[in-house]
């Protein structure tokens, strides 16, 4: 690939990639790590792709890689349980015009683990199931659940927030001035 | 269809419409058409969700991570081999090694397992690293193996009682030469970990439907193979025979 091609690759996909990344680690430095090193093995083997349509898919797959890599000295196994009683759908959604982008990305960075990959996919870069599925080597039905259960919580986590931050609105009410005697 | 079965499809629908002709939806797509408080629902998730993109979008980057990353790649081009001794010293070594251990191997050859059994220890080592994940995960064995049944993948119907008394951590499927197999991980009392490997793999009728457990050892591993009816069980931990040994009980 030459360097022009390189600088537009970087160029179209550094902001997605580094935004998924930060989705994942939930620090800036990581994310900023983890993009950096996936551009560095796209300049050391994504030549060998041959399908350059594919090196969207090719960055995001092998960023995720990197990611679980990286975290295989800490917690092994983080646990979430099949319990595939669907998280309950809350039938009151959060504003989200009324968050910024940091309140959002908060909110989303303390959903469970498995389901904050698929969750920013889809949102970020409105991935479709199959490829969510593809990038993650998940079945499909896998997907749909963890996106599913993903939004749920994602919903509930802005809607505390929102609570919080409605709580903290407290109306100013000016005293009345005191009638003088005499 | 019910509605909670239609949301859990349409949670996965995306907001911009690229998903209208997608068969996998139209059942989903139908039941928002007929019902009045689901196509409620759904024009809300919807918004929600495209409120959600044009947020997450407008994210800032940190500044020069753009220029960052096209100065380390300009940094990171292999090296030149400056000392041509040395490259060729390094490769009359590559060449001495790869004979000598091809001479070692051929006299002193194992019995090996199967293409499908050293793919399904690569799949565990990934899941152990946490360079994969599971595709379902419980303390509950029972759940795992109804899990697997209910998609169609190779499943126990009956675990060795030791291994039946230990705690599950996850399951995971695949599928090699086209042959499906299925992975569950427990967690031993020592706190390493032991495996179960299903596979429906294809054998002539004149083979017994039983089989007693064969033993092979391949690098760290230590696996027991067997099979009864249809499918054909590996379990593998990395120990020894004679711990393996004690969860065919």
């Amino acid at each position: 690939m030459s360097a022009a091609d390189f600088q537009q690759l970087v160029a179209r996909q550094y902001a997605p990639l580094y935004r998924f990344a930060l989705s994942l680690s939930k620090s800036e430095a990581d994310a900023a790590d983890l993009t950096q090193q996936t551009f560095f093995l796209w300049a050391s083997k994504g030549g060998q792709l041959r399908d350059r349509s594919k090196a969207k898919s090719w960055l995001f797959t092998t960023l995720y890689r990197e990611f679980l890599s990286r975290r295989r000295h800490e917690v092994r196994f983080p646990n979430v349980e099949l319990d595939d009683a669907r998280e309950d759908e809350t039938s009151i959604l959060p504003n989200v015009n009324a968050f910024d982008g940091v309140s959002i990305l908060q909110a989303l960075q303390e959903v469970d683990e498995p389901f904050r990959a698929p969750l920013t996919l889809f949102y970020l870069e409105q991935f479709s199931y199959r490829e969510i599925a593809d990038l993650l080597d998940v079945p499909i039905g896998t997907v749909m659940s963890r996106l599913s259960r993903g939004k749920a919580q994602l919903r509930r986590r802005l809607l505390s927030q929102q609570e919080i931050a409605d709580q903290k609105i407290v109306s100013f009410q000016p005293e009345k001035p005191r009638e003088s005697h005499g | 269809m019910d509605n909670r079965e239609a949301k859990f499809i349409l949670n996965a629908y995306r907001p911009n419409g690229q998903d209208a002709d997608d068969p996998r939806f139209s059942e989903a797509l139908e039941q928002v058409r007929r019902d009045p408080m689901l196509e409620r629902w759904f024009s809300e998730s919807i918004a929600f969700d495209a409120a959600m993109t044009e947020k997450l979008r407008a994210m800032e980057m940190p500044p020069h991570l753009r220029e960052n990353i096209l100065a380390g790649a300009r940094v990171s081009r292999p090296l030149r081999w400056s000392k041509p001794f040395i490259k060729w010293a390094i490769a009359a070594a590559v060449i001495l090694t790869t004979v000598v251990g091809s001479v070692i191997w051929y006299s002193g050859r194992p019995v090996r397992l199967a293409g499908w059994q050293s793919a399904a220890l690569d799949v565990i080592s990934s899941l152990v690293k946490n360079e994969s994940s599971f595709d379902a995960q419980s303390r509950n064995t029972a759940d795992l193996l109804a899990w697997l049944r209910a998609n169609h993948a190779p499943a126990a119907q009956k675990l060795p009682d030791n291994l039946g008394k230990l705690e599950s951590v996850g399951c995971k499927t695949f599928s090699w030469n086209g042959i499906p197999v299925s992975v569950i991980c427990f967690t031993r009392p020592d706190g390493g970990l032991v495996h179960l490997v299903s596979a429906n793999v294809p054998t002539s009728s004149a083979r017994p439907p039983k089989t007693a457990p064969e033993f092979v050892r391949q690098s760290e591993w230590a696996t027991a193979t067997w099979r009864e009816g249809d499918t054909t069980y590996m379990l593998a931990l990395e120990g020894s025979r004679d711990q393996l040994r004690s969860y065919l009980l």
